[in-house]
């Protein structure tokens, strides 16, 4: 609900609820631990507070970034198995052992994450299990190393410089301490242009690619930032148990744990997997103390059936309930004011009182020598058909150039050939004159302004409207305000600001089509490519979008659009290029093209006019 | 040749559907008598498919009923409404591309009642289409692109089907080979079986069609006698904008 | 070619045949269904210990005990698919995967629980035979032949019939399948009732030549899956051939190196097949 100013303004009043509530809650985790001096219940508390760490490390890349990792134990293992080798052999303290853990981790987990993270989800998280269950027969079986399956005996001297304390009080700080660093970690990235990178990617890898996003790059540092607080905890494990063994700190079900804490707390949200901790591990410590009694593996048995049912029907998880009502729970308490709501309502967009304006504010068409894109003889073939034929043609700065043709004509490929989705066969495609064929993968074609919608729009369905465009406006700026400011002007632009704080999913057809239109505008394109933006809306809503591609092109963006309603593009473009079966068949002026013989036979069949 | 004397095979009243995202219906209503050809036309997106959908069941409408031959069919799943004769020959074709063309004409059998005269409807479609015989071995994916829309109609025919559903045939194919595949449909007509049919080719899908409609954002715009609607201006301009 | 190498190859092939016919049930399941099943394994190891209790508490010879076993997994695998999967079918990704994995964690110790950590094996009659200085053991070979037998009739059932073909049909195209009248919902039962019958065939034939015990699925699983990733993911034929590869490889690799260290020479093919050929050596993009 707030303004970026707004928030700043309440984050430094110590009186508004949104500062004292969270503020309150931090104190009580400080005192949560000495509350009754009891070992089973510091140790209750301690293991919440570790699991709740492992949780959220484990949320940020399965969470965030949506993959799924089902072996975040061998990171765990090879922090808790470096830290004591180094200790047993070297003598080298737990505390400097913690980092170099951390740092294999982190080189494994490189080496790992770059063949694996091209795999769909399902390989994914195939792949990490087999690489989790390798590793504990490794640490079993290297018995010089490792003393196999026996484990590791790290000798009871405590001191502060090795890691080891008479009481569970220190270790449960310290757990705390390493609980609210990657807390506020997650809320840094997830406020930051890194965090709404790794939920765009999530919700659709194609979409975020063409926003600017690497995502490559940013799953791969997720990752690294999740294995090192993982391999930490490994670390901290070992000191307090002061035994490891292959078959514990290596095991699967424990990869399982993390994910079942984080989706029952509310999965990609930054303080769910912590809440998971809370509840599940104390219900994990009653379910060991009254069935592990009995036999062991029972409180696991509980533990998959709530997995099951939780991820049948109720994914969600607790987070996104508790959040709508904390909410308005903070908004009851004293000094809230009245910190949203109301303004914003009636914002009209930009673009009427520009239309208003006479044409003076168009630049035009720039008739120079030489075009602001050109493609040459550009081919490509699938298999045996060839989708794109020896195309070539020019866009000047400034154009609304169409593209028309049959279903199956080739339009799209021609898009997806531009904009590094696939690399041509042949040809050669130069922008500001500058080659760019084959550029890929499309991050780089969005970060030299060129600009696309798809056909099937693509929102990020569990992002904000305000949110979505963001994601764009962060291919131009670093900070989150600045984004903010970029995206509510586009906003008011598309005429979309009302619904700023509603979910994309809730948009309307029409209004997604806006949207797909502000995410692209945000990364200030100087060539955009409108992939049927038009199509399934009806004649008013098409009308208002056409208004829209025109006050677009009075800015001074370049147009490229591909539409099959054919009076849309007979009324926007400036020149017209006809495909069929892959070839150009006609280029020129909208009423050349209407009358052009071989356009309809194209389209209508042949014989329509005889 | 006097069409209100017919029966009516299907009648869809006031039909609307959500397909995905982009495309709906909005209380779509056509009637097809038998022994028709019925020509749905209409430009990309205006919800040519999704009606063709709906009526196989592989989408679910949110109101209206459809009928057919009487009985009420919108609640059924696909395989349900395929053993009743409505089958439909999907856009881009959708063959079994590792299975050979045998085996593709076989699975087009695959409900009961057409799989009792599997021997027999085999003959039917080789004599129909000579060249699917030669290449009865061979697999799917590796014929030429008129082979596999002519392996499409013989696998859709096999069903022994009432009602025949054509969802853009003719897409992607060389201009002669157009012509053979309404040359098909119209021979497919005459032994008797009612084609509905959606086409983006306009010319021939409305001069072969009893009965033709217009379709426009998910809503019927124009409907009428093939031939009348063919010089309808507002055809033209629905697909021109001129 | 030396004894020694023989002996290798034949006890590879023979190891073989059965981490492909594990393998091939994930392999249907995963072609037709669209989902890994990660409780994969825990079937395997369910109908390991299915024989032996039918060994321990009828005297039923474990070969005996498929024809019960067979029936029994296709039900099984049937149930589960209606119960777990179907509602699932259209969810996301990590839906579909966590079913799978708690339902992996309920089996696995369900096991523990019920028949402890114990390691469980039945002792047949059959002993090794030896074959111009070959050793071929019995309960080996009669495990490859019953192996390769049922892969052979899954392959003929998937050629020859009518049920079969409309099920590679759905796998090569669903939306054709369903437009041909096949009713999609009732082949996704049957290939999981299938793939899960494959497996727990293999756990029958396994149980004369190995122990049960609660995580024995586990190790067979991640065998399975680096067969399915060789054989290319959608492919019945490669995940036999993969299943003969991997044979093989164990029992070089165990002679060569140690044995020890087959589950990281698995792994380091698992990546190299990822980096140089990820559709597999038999999969179709």
């Amino acid at each position: 609900m707030e303004m970026s100013s707004n928030s700043r303004k309440t984050s430094r009043n110590p009186f508004h609820p949104q500062v004292y509530v969270p503020l309150a809650l931090v104190v009580f985790l400080f005192i949560l631990p000495i509350l009754p001096r009891n070992p089973f219940y510091e140790d209750l508390i301690l293991m919440i507070f570790f699991w709740g760490t492992l949780a959220a490390a484990w949320n940020l890349v399965g969470g965030f970034a949506g993959q799924i990792s089902l072996g975040h134990t061998a990171f765990f293992g090879i922090g808790a198995y470096t830290s004591t080798l180094l200790w047993l052999k070297f003598g080298l303290s737990p505390w400097f052992g913690m980092f170099a853990g951390a740092g294999l981790a982190i080189l494994v987990a490189i080496g790992i994450g770059v063949p694996c993270f091209r795999l769909r989800s399902h390989f994914f998280a195939l792949a990490t299990i087999a690489f989790g269950e390798v590793l504990r027969h490794v640490a079993s079986y290297w018995r010089g190393l490792t003393q196999g399956g026996v484990g590791l005996l790290i000798p009871f001297k405590p001191e502060i410089g090795n890691f080891m304390f008479r009481s569970k009080i220190p270790y449960a700080y310290i757990a705390l301490g390493l609980m609210l660093l990657i807390i506020l970690v997650s809320y840094i990235i997830r406020n930051s242009r890194f965090g709404f990178y790794l939920i765009s990617l999530r919700e659709d890898q194609d979409a975020a690619e063409t926003l600017g996003v690497n995502t490559s790059r940013c799953k791969l540092v997720a990752l690294i930032i999740s294995v090192f607080f993982t391999a930490v905890a490994g670390t901290f494990y070992a000191q307090y148990l002061l035994f490891i063994d292959p078959d514990t700190v290596f095991s699967l079900p424990l990869s399982i744990e993390l994910a079942l804490l984080t989706i029952i707390g509310g999965l990609g949200t930054v303080i769910g997997p912590v809440i998971g901790a809370f509840i599940l591990i104390p219900l994990d410590v009653l379910l060991r103390g009254y069935l592990g009694g009995i036999s062991a593996g029972l409180n696991f048995i509980v533990y998959g059936i709530v997995l099951v049912v939780a991820v049948i029907y109720f994914p969600r998880g607790i987070a996104g309930w508790l959040r709508s009502w904390y909410e308005p729970f903070l908004r009851r308490l004293p000094g809230s004011g009245q910190s949203g709501g109301g303004e914003g309502a009636f914002t009209s967009p930009a673009l009427t009182s520009e239309a208003s304006d006479p044409k003076d504010a168009n630049p035009g068409v720039d008739e120079g020598k030489s075009p602001l894109f050109r493609v040459q003889s550009l081919s490509k073939r699938f298999g045996g058909l060839a989708a794109v034929r020896d195309i070539s043609f020019e866009i000047k700065k400034g154009e609304i150039l169409g593209l028309i043709g049959p279903n199956g004509a080739g339009k799209t490929t021609i898009f997806n050939l531009i904009t590094g989705f696939f690399p041509p066969d042949s040809g050669r495609i130069e922008f500001k004159g500058e080659e760019i064929t084959g550029l890929r993968p499309p991050h780089k074609v969005c970060i030299k302004y060129i600009g696309r919608t798809f056909q099937l729009v693509k929102p990020f369905s569990n992002m904000t409207v305000m949110e979505n465009v963001m994601v764009g406006a962060f291919s131009r700026v670093r900070r989150a305000s600045e984004a903010k400011e970029e995206a509510m002007r586009v906003l008011d632009f598309i005429g979309l600001s009302m619904y700023r704080d509603s979910l994309a999913s809730s948009l309307t057809i029409a209004d997604r089509k806006r949207l797909e239109l502000g995410k692209a505008l945000a990364t200030k394109p100087e060539l955009l490519l409108l992939d049927e933006v038009v199509a399934g809306l009806n004649p008013r809503e098409t009308e208002e979008i056409i208004e829209i591609i025109k006050a677009i092109s009075r800015q001074g963006i370049t147009l490229f659009i591909i539409e099959h309603v054919m009076k849309a593009i007979m009324t926007l473009s400036h020149r017209i290029i006809v495909l069929h079966h892959g070839e150009k068949i006609a280029e020129g002026i909208p009423a050349e093209i209407s009358r052009d013989r071989k356009v309809i036979d194209a389209y209508l069949g042949e014989e329509y006019l005889a | 040749m006097p069409i209100w004397g017919r029966s009516i095979l299907l009648d869809l009243e006031n039909i609307s559907a959500h397909y995905g995202d982009v495309q709906a219906l909005e209380n779509v209503s056509l009637r097809i008598k038998e022994g028709q050809i019925v020509s749905i036309v209409g430009s990309n997106g205006a919800g040519k498919s999704t009606t063709l959908n709906t009526i196989s069941g592989v989408i679910q409408s949110s109101s209206g009923t459809i009928e057919f031959l009487g009985k009420r069919i919108e609640n059924l799943p696909p395989h349900r409404i395929v053993e009743l004769g409505i089958v439909q020959i999907p856009e881009a074709r959708l063959l079994f591309p590792y299975m050979t063309v045998l085996e593709n004409l076989e699975l087009g059998a695959f409900n009961p009642q057409a799989r009792k005269g599997t021997g027999e409807n085999l003959e039917a479609v080789f004599r129909l289409f000579p060249v699917l015989e030669d290449r009865k071995n061979q697999l799917a994916g590796t014929l030429s692109g008129g082979e596999q829309q002519m392996l499409a109609i013989a696998r859709g025919l096999m069903a022994r089907p009432k009602l025949l559903m054509l969802d853009e045939p003719s897409l992607g194919l060389a201009p002669l080979l157009v012509k053979q595949v309404f040359e098909t449909v119209k021979e497919i007509n005459a032994q008797g079986i009612t084609v509905l049919l959606v086409e983006q080719n306009v010319f021939h899908s409305l001069s072969i069609a009893d009965e033709a409609y217009v379709l426009e954002n998910g809503r019927v715009v124009l409907g009428g006698q093939g031939k009348e609607i063919l010089s309808n201006p507002q055809v033209k301009e629905a697909y021109l904008g001129i | 070619m030396s004894t020694a190498v023989l002996q290798l190859i034949i006890n590879g092939l023979l190891l073989g045949g059965i981490y492909a016919l594990i393998s091939i049930g994930l392999t249907l399941i995963f072609g037709v269904v669209e989902i890994i099943n990660f409780a994969h394994g825990e079937f395997l190891m369910l109908s390991m210990y299915a024989s032996y209790w039918l060994f321990q508490l009828y005297g039923v010879d474990p070969y005996v005990s498929l024809f019960v076993v067979i029936p029994a997994f296709f039900a099984i695998g049937w149930a589960v698919q209606r119960i777990i999967i179907q509602p699932i079918i259209h969810a996301p990704p990590l839906n579909q995967i966590f079913a799978t994995v708690g339902m992996s964690l309920v089996l696995q110790n369900a096991a523990l629980f019920f028949w402890k950590a114990d390691y469980r094996t039945v002792r047949t009659a059959y002993s090794t035979v030896s074959f111009s200085g070959l050793m071929i053991s019995t309960p080996r070979l009669v495990a490859f032949v019953f192996a390769l037998a049922i892969i052979a009739a899954l392959l003929i059932f998937l050629k020859r019939t009518y049920t079969g073909k409309a099920i590679r049909a759905l796998a090569q195209e669903k939306r054709a399948a369903m437009l041909m009248g096949i009713d999609i919902y009732r082949m996704y039962k049957i290939a999981f009732g299938i793939g899960i019958a494959c497996v727990g065939a293999a756990g029958a034939i396994l149980i004369p030549i190995y122990y049960a015990f609660p995580t024995v699925g586990a190790m067979f699983v991640l065998i399975a899956f680096v067969v399915v990733i060789l054989g290319g993911y959608n492919s019945l034929v490669g995940a036999l051939i993969g299943g003969l590869i991997i044979g093989m490889v164990e029992a070089f690799s165990g002679f060569f190196l140690s044995p020890h260290l087959k589950e990281a020479v698995y792994f380091v093919i698992f990546i190299l097949i990822l980096l140089l050929r990820p559709a597999g050596l038999f999969g179709r993009a």
